[in-house]
């Protein structure tokens, strides 16, 4: 997914106006112009300059904002992208609630299964194999608070 | 001497040597498939290594990343598509041996001449780096800077084929370095009163999620449409293999030497070192013509140059503190989490951990040879796993990862974020080394910017007072006057239109 080069050198120049913006207000260190704002002013500047020099260079690219040059169709790159993000975003909500184990299983076997093209068996072996594995490894063995969730009660 | 046989102790031990054979072969694994790189097996590597002591953590680093650029180089011998991209610039010549039917001898000189590559590349380490690391001492706040920036300003010139974008992906790199509290002063920055950036962006969302997550994604949309073809069948590895080492043999030298130092200069990493091997050792060939046709002198060449560029980017990584490379980056964040601080004073104060280091290196490329015999052998176990399996693993091998880096689910979200930053980048064409390069020597270029004003009561011209720093600072000005000028001629030659 390609993006004009005039747009994306508008959004990193506006990027910089804000980091200069946000650091106006930081304090100088005593009886010196350089401080902890300094940096960041600096860094603000080098955006938007480069920004502006990227901008400048995509300006005859104008009327085309957007273009598509993968191999996979865009709804296909999109779902994708989709299915990515809701998965993090059901690990990072459900996991607190249900436990790991349970998230883990349900959520790799619907990606693999998916992904696989229906293929739940083998999903649902993966799955649970992965699942034992990370636990001993992270929540056994290197003591990472994976938590059971609902499985606390179960278990305990 | 007490140093030394101190550092044998701490390497020949049970969990170091446990470590480097298990890190290897996920190494292998990683390089064996096409599309995941060395810099990924790092990344997913880091969450485990948080865990350890700092040497067992270098060990598992430095045996997936020589290993996993080893494997790289099987699938591009047996299906024409590279493994990792520093073993692109042969890809074609390995190719083309095995249809001549000599695909065991071209595995086998793959295998031979990385060990021998990454063998010469340990020897100029653990000889120069000492050395270096001497002179170094010396160094002051100013010499930092300005080789910190030096470092930066590199990598960005050699990034791509667009240095402005590159410049800029510099820039977003040191804009989150810059989140949390201020190390000299002590104010907040850009936290957005959110209490878990209060100590900044930890460097392991950052990792895996530019390199993991990003590339996850670029990879995704592929599953099911793009099948790998079947692998052919690796028969005598080796064989004739000592014959043509011996007969190229000042090619291994010259390659091993080049490699090595490509790797130290700031920004150039293994595949950069085999491309540049590749094309002079054809230059200087007294048959050129042979090139690309199944010739193994060229593959001798550039196999010795990207193994030996892996030991020579730890030149500037443990003597100055300062990454050659992404894999470098990382393990300088591995090693500041645990509380050591790669630069001169290390080698004056843990002698033994300084050579362990370099017996963990010369053990890893040592180890080559027998997993690399098992990687060709299990090649087509290896490359038959389904994506649809892995991909998903993967994922949640992240998720844990990010989760494990301070048992908060924030960590899941910032890597989450990161990843799709990433993704956008790449497929613009914006590279990701510069950004993660700027993550880790951020805040060593600020930190010592602001010491040095302090020290100077804010006189910027003091820091090119003292000669070395004038000389660097030089150099840094000189690099980015070329990034400028190359962003310029590139507008003024941006006439094609997008789709092109």
């Amino acid at each position: 997914m390609r993006i004009n080069d005039f747009l994306l050198g508008l959004v990193m120049a506006l990027l910089g106006a804000v980091t200069i913006w946000g650091s106006r207000n930081f304090p100088s260190m005593p009886r010196q112009d350089y401080g902890a704002g300094t940096f960041p002013s600096l860094i603000g500047a080098g955006l938007v300059l480069l920004g502006l020099l990227l901008a400048i260079r995509g300006w005859p690219q104008r009327r085309q904002w957007l273009v598509w040059q993968a191999s996979v169709a865009m709804p296909r790159t999109l779902l994708c992208l989709v299915v990515v993000i809701v998965s993090m975003m059901a690990y990072v909500l459900l996991v607190p609630v249900l436990g790991f184990p349970m998230v883990s299983v349900v959520l790799l076997t619907l990606l693999i299964g998916w992904l696989s093209g229906g293929r739940w068996w083998l999903a649902g072996i993966v799955a649970g194999t992965a699942t034992m594995v990370i636990w001993l490894a992270f929540a056994e063995l290197l003591r990472v608070p994976l938590g059971l969730g609902i499985l606390h009660g179960v278990i305990y | 001497m007490v140093a030394l046989t101190d550092a044998l102790m701490m390497v020949m031990s049970w969990d170091v040597l446990l470590v480097m054979l298990a890190a290897a072969v996920f190494g292998l694994f990683i390089g064996a498939i096409p599309g995941l790189t060395a810099t990924m097996a790092t990344a997913l590597l880091v969450p485990v290594t948080f865990f350890m002591e700092p040497l067992p953590a270098i060990a598992a680093i430095v045996s997936a990343t020589a290993m996993a650029i080893v494997a790289g180089d099987i699938p591009g011998a047996l299906l024409r598509i590279p493994g990792t991209p520093a073993s692109a610039a042969y890809t074609e010549e390995a190719y083309q041996m095995g249809r001549q039917g000599l695909i065991g001898q071209a595995l086998g000189i793959n295998l031979a001449c990385s060990v021998a590559g990454g063998v010469i590349g340990v020897a100029i380490l653990a000889f120069f780096a000492p050395l270096v690391a001497e002179f170094a001492i010396q160094f002051t706040s100013d010499e930092y800077f300005w080789l910190a920036l030096l470092g930066l300003s590199c990598a960005v010139l050699v990034s791509g084929a667009d240095p402005l974008k590159g410049a800029l992906s510099m820039l977003l790199g040191l804009l989150i370095a810059m989140v949390g509290m201020d190390s000299v002063s002590g104010q907040m920055r850009f936290t957005f009163g959110i209490p878990e950036l209060l100590s900044g962006i930890s460097i392991l969302p950052v990792l895996i999620g530019l390199f993991a997550i990003a590339e996850l994604l670029r990879r995704l949309p592929e599953v099911g449409h793009a099948e790998l073809p079947r692998p052919p069948t690796v028969t005598h590895p080796f064989r004739g293999v000592g014959k043509q080492l011996w007969r190229y043999k000042g090619d291994v030298a010259r390659s091993g030497v080049l490699g090595t130092l490509i790797g130290a200069l700031p920004g150039a990493g293994a595949d950069i070192a085999s491309w540049i091997s590749y094309a002079l050792s054809r230059r200087l060939s007294r048959t050129p013509e042979k090139y690309g046709k199944g010739h193994p002198e060229g593959l001798v060449a550039a196999s010795s140059a990207n193994n030996a560029a892996l030991s020579g980017a730890y030149v500037p990584a443990l003597v100055f503190g300062i990454p050659g490379d992404t894999i470098t980056a990382i393990i300088i964040g591995v090693l500041m989490m645990k509380g050591v601080t790669p630069g001169p004073d290390v080698f004056t104060g843990d002698a033994s951990l300084v050579n362990a280091i370099f017996l963990v290196f010369l053990l890893a490329n040592l180890l080559l040879l027998p997993l690399g015999l098992l990687a060709v052998r299990s090649a087509r176990h290896i490359l038959s796993v389904p994506p649809a399996v892995l991909y998903p693993l993967i994922l949640m091998f992240c998720m844990v990862g990010a989760f494990a880096t301070n048992n908060a689910m924030f960590e899941i979200w910032l890597m989450l974020g990161l990843g799709l930053l990433g993704y956008f980048l790449v497929e613009n064409d914006f590279p990701i080394g510069p950004m993660i390069l700027a993550v880790i020597l951020g805040p060593i270029v600020e930190a010592n910017f602001m010491r040095s004003m302090i020290k100077y009561s804010g006189d910027l011209g003091m820091l090119f007072d003292r000669p070395i720093a004038a000389v660097l600072g030089s150099l840094a000005l000189l690099v980015w006057a070329c990034i400028v000028f190359a962003g310029l001629r590139g507008a003024r030659r941006a006439r094609v239109p997008l789709s092109s």
